[in-house]
């Protein structure tokens, strides 16, 4: 009785095994920054001379890997931002990027991370990250695990100093830690 | 599947489908800032968007990918059991939780007394680890141990347990002599909206039979949260090692509390409370009650120059009420059986002050008072004199840690403490931690903790009143002059987050101890003898290897291991006597492996097998060696959060066996075994 009992376990714990290797799945903690960059969409506010037409796409970016899946696309699909469609676009290197608003830079791009956002610094881009050094490097917002929630943190030294004004929602939300 | 209380469990099944699919609370208006909605991952990206930016902060997250936190670069060897960690192993109280702590040894004696220790002495009245909820000491200043039984808390809402191996007494003072356990509590503001949980164990299955918890935290305005909650267990009885019947020590606990939290820039006031009472079945008969509560208040202010001061205050009320069995001495009925009761008050007031005193010296010091009034009602054969016992104690500490190079930090401090019993007592120690690189820290510690004396060791009187007419009238006697233990530790470590996905931990220990509880007698007294009286004729050294693993293979699978070694050897000072032969103190395996797996699968599911091995391990029978032969056994958790609201999960608690030894106390108790277990758990979150 006992001997079948963990037979059975162990054959449980290896059908576990075979069922994800199968299964390709965004982790929870992608989705959920997938859907604060939906939300940031929303609080973030471009003069209207940014876009070069009134239905020119709202572009998010997402530079190197892309952790997502398919899960921002799905989130983005058929919302709009002041009759701006919203689309994700993926750049592979930093020489790419053009026309986004919101720029996620990957954790895969955290070499280079200083010169990255260096070379963003006079675009109109909202950028977003979750590497340790991202604010202090020149980046907009991080991502902070806090306890088992995420949480983000805002670089006020460079959100001063925007031509886009990110929504005092944002603000008062963020944690108040320093990098 | 057949529940014991299969009722309660379809009633929450029905009561969580109601208010997942019968839009009870779909209809609430938008959240608001302090959302009351706890939803979790588990829909598809059409409903999530839907969250707001405060619900999507609330949102818990499996598998957060770690950054360097503030205990990674403490140096000392810490375990820290995150809310998830607990969640995810089925855990149903704080001792099982607590299982999931490498550096301890967690040993069931029945269905409600457990030994916990860091690095050995897990002796019955285990007595050499300090244990806080929320700041409030637990221990008992009877045993200097914890009554388990009685520290309770809702799980869902605890936010980490540290748990440090190694003394603390710098900063944690008498009695953090092998370890600290700190349980943490989330605030108000984190613990918003309704949670409600319940379940019941398999007919067959007798651990945990029923329960059930419900938590509501709410906004008072923009910067004031509060929460209260309430709980109930009911838990059977484990059985008899010898034939595995029912040794009837099944018990209830029924606690309740609440907690606010305002919190504003730089500024964080905490007031919480908790009640509780239990009724236990005694395997040898009668029925024993434990209750209590506490008030706590802290306030804590950070400046802006990250300087900050914490003031805390608590009261705290413990009642025991105990049938203790007939007593023995030899073969001799000696007493009575009876009740013994016991009624403690403490007040303790704890003040700190952290500051950074120039580039190089990062400050700390602070004082504390606690007093003390313990009434204990003597049984005819326990008894503890004087009684109400009424103490103070005193404590002051100052830590200084020094930059000695960029990457070189010295933390030298001392507390220096007053008791009533042994007076001045110091616990200095120096702490050396080198950054090799951002990721990888070596670390060397020198530390000296005592245990001051508890009531056992001083006052107690093991009462022979059958026996008075041959002129004994105590069996066993604390001796007023009992000194306190003292620990001289030294300790060497190193943890490395190798690369985001591998961390990995070694700790390990040279422990010398001295003065440690032994066992002799009264030259010419009754018989020339008797009574016996604690002394402190034991000397010991142990050292050992704690080793934690953790590595994130994929996204969804999580791997930990851990292993810990432990040497004893304990002897008695030359030209002294221990009756016990130097036994008492030590019921320690050495060597301990933990293996488990997190799994998060499609459709939402959670898959947590845990796995350990305990060694085999030597106890006290009286003066000559028992054991208690090694075990391996295996928890498994499944769940399915079927919404954002509602998550269903069964726990398989020791499934290897239908029950196995964990422990073994010299005792008239007939000795108990611990059962597979297995039970389902209904939880909602709104």
């Amino acid at each position: 009785m006992i001997l079948s009992r963990r037979h059975f376990l162990t054959s449980m714990i290896l059908a576990g095994f075979v069922l994800l290797g199968a299964g390709q799945s965004v982790s929870e903690e992608y989705q959920v920054k997938a859907l604060f960059l939906f939300n940031f969409a929303q609080f973030v506010k471009w003069p209207s001379s940014d876009f070069s037409s009134a239905n020119e796409p709202f572009r998010i970016g997402v530079l190197g890997e892309n952790p997502f899946g398919t899960f921002l696309s799905e989130t983005v699909k058929g919302e709009s931002v002041e009759g701006h469609p919203l689309v994700v676009q993926h750049y592979d290197s930093p020489a790419a990027v053009k026309d986004c608003k919101i720029l996620f830079v990957s954790d895969s791009e955290k070499e280079a991370i200083g010169q990255i956002l260096a070379a963003l610094k006079d675009r109109d881009v909202l950028t977003v990250g979750d590497t340790p050094d991202f604010l202090k490097e020149g980046g907009i917002i991080r991502f902070v695990p806090e306890g088992n929630k995420i949480h983000f943190r805002v670089g006020l030294d460079r959100a001063n100093n925007l031509k886009f004004s990110i929504s005092s929602k944002v603000l008062r939300l963020a944690d108040p830690g320093k990098d | 599947m057949v529940f014991q209380h299969g009722w309660r469990v379809c009633a929450f099944i029905a009561l969580s489908l109601a208010l997942w699919s019968g839009k009870v609370f779909a209809q609430t208006p938008e959240p608001t800032e302090s959302s009351t909605v706890t939803p979790s991952i588990t829909s598809s990206p059409v409903e999530l968007k839907k969250l707001s930016l405060e619900q999507l902060m609330n949102l818990d997250v499996t598998s957060v990918a770690k950054e360097p936190q503030p205990y990674g670069q403490a140096p000392a060897a810490i375990v820290v059991l995150t809310n998830d960690a607990i969640r995810r192993s089925g855990a149903s109280s704080i001792p099982e939780a607590l299982q999931l702590a490498d550096n301890l040894n967690v040993a069931q004696k029945d269905s409600h007394d457990w030994s916990i220790s860091a690095r050995g002495f897990n002796t019955d009245l285990s007595n050499k680890l300090l244990v806080l909820i929320d700041g409030r000491s637990v221990y008992s200043p009877l045993f200097s141990g914890v009554f388990w039984d009685a520290q309770d808390y809702l799980l869902e809402d605890i936010d980490r347990i540290e748990v440090i191996s190694g003394p603390g007494g710098t900063l944690w003072g008498a009695n953090a002599v092998n370890g600290v356990i700190n349980i943490t509590s989330k605030s108000a503001k984190e613990t918003q909206g309704l949670y409600i949980e319940g379940g019941g164990g398999m007919e067959w299955s007798p651990e945990l039979q029923d329960f059930e918890a419900i938590r509501y935290g709410g906004a008072l305005g923009p910067d004031l949260f509060y929460r209260f909650y309430g709980k109930y267990d009911a838990r059977g009885s484990e059985p008899l090692l010898t034939n595995g019947n029912a040794a009837n020590d099944s018990w209830t606990n029924g606690q309740g509390g609440f907690r606010i939290d305002s919190i504003t820039t730089g500024q964080h006031l905490t007031i919480q409370g908790d009640i509780y009472s239990n009724i236990e079945s005694i395997s040898t008969g009668g029925t024993a009650q434990k209750s209590g509560g506490n008030i706590l208040e802290r306030w804590t202010r950070t400046f802006d120059d990250d300087s900050n001061v914490s003031l805390q205050f608590y009261y705290d009320h413990t009642f025991i009420n105990d049938p203790e069995p007939e007593a023995f001495l030899s073969t001799l009925a000696a007493a009575p059986p009876g009740i013994f009761t016991d009624r403690l008050d403490t007040i303790d007031l704890d003040f700190q002050h952290h500051f950074h005193l120039d580039d190089h010296n990062n400050f700390s010091w602070g004082f504390g008072y606690r007093y003390t009034d313990d009434l204990t009602g003597a049984s005819p054969g326990l008894a503890f004199a004087p009684s109400p016992l009424l103490q103070n104690l005193y404590s002051l500490f100052a830590q200084d840690e020094i930059r000695l190079l960029s990457n070189v930090f010295l933390t030298a401090g001392s507390k220096v403490e007053h008791n009533d019993y042994t007076g001045y007592e110091y616990e200095p120690s120096g702490r050396l931690k080198w950054d090799v690189t951002e990721n990888q820290m070596l670390w060397a510690a020198v530390s000296r903790a005592v245990r001051m004396p508890s009531e056992v060791d001083t006052n107690e009187r093991g009462l022979t009143p059958l026996l008075n007419a041959f002129h004994i009238t105590s069996s066993i006697n604390g001796s007023p002059g009992f000194l306190s233990e003292v620990l001289v530790a030294y300790e060497l470590g190193y943890r490395a987050q190798l690369d985001k996905n591998f961390s990995t931990s070694i700790s390990t220990f040279f422990n010398n101890y001295t003065d440690i509880r032994s066992t002799g007698t009264t030259p010419g007294g009754a018989l020339g003898i008797l009574p016996f009286v604690f002394q402190n004729n034991l000397m010991a050294q142990t050292w050992g290897v704690e080793l934690t693993t953790d590595y994130q293979v994929l996204d969804w699978w999580r791997l930990h291991a851990g292993y810990d070694q432990l040497n004893e050897s304990v002897w008695v000072a030359p030209g002294q006597l221990d009756l016990n032969k130097g036994l008492n103190e030590t019921a320690d395996p050495p060597n301990q492996i933990f293996v488990r797996s997190s799994m998060d699968l499609p459709g939402h599911l959670e898959l947590d097998p845990a796995f350990r091995w305990i060694d085999t391990f030597t106890y006290n029978n009286s003066g000559v060696p028992g054991t208690v032969p090694n075990y391996a056994e295996l928890d498994v958790r499944l769940a399915w959060h079927a919404s954002p609201n509602l998550e269903l999960s069964v726990t398989g608690q020791n499934l290897l066996h239908p029950y196995h030894l964990e422990y073994v106390i010299s005792s008239p108790a007939p000795t108990e075994a611990i059962s597979r277990n297995v039970y389902g758990k209904v939880a909602l979150r709104f």
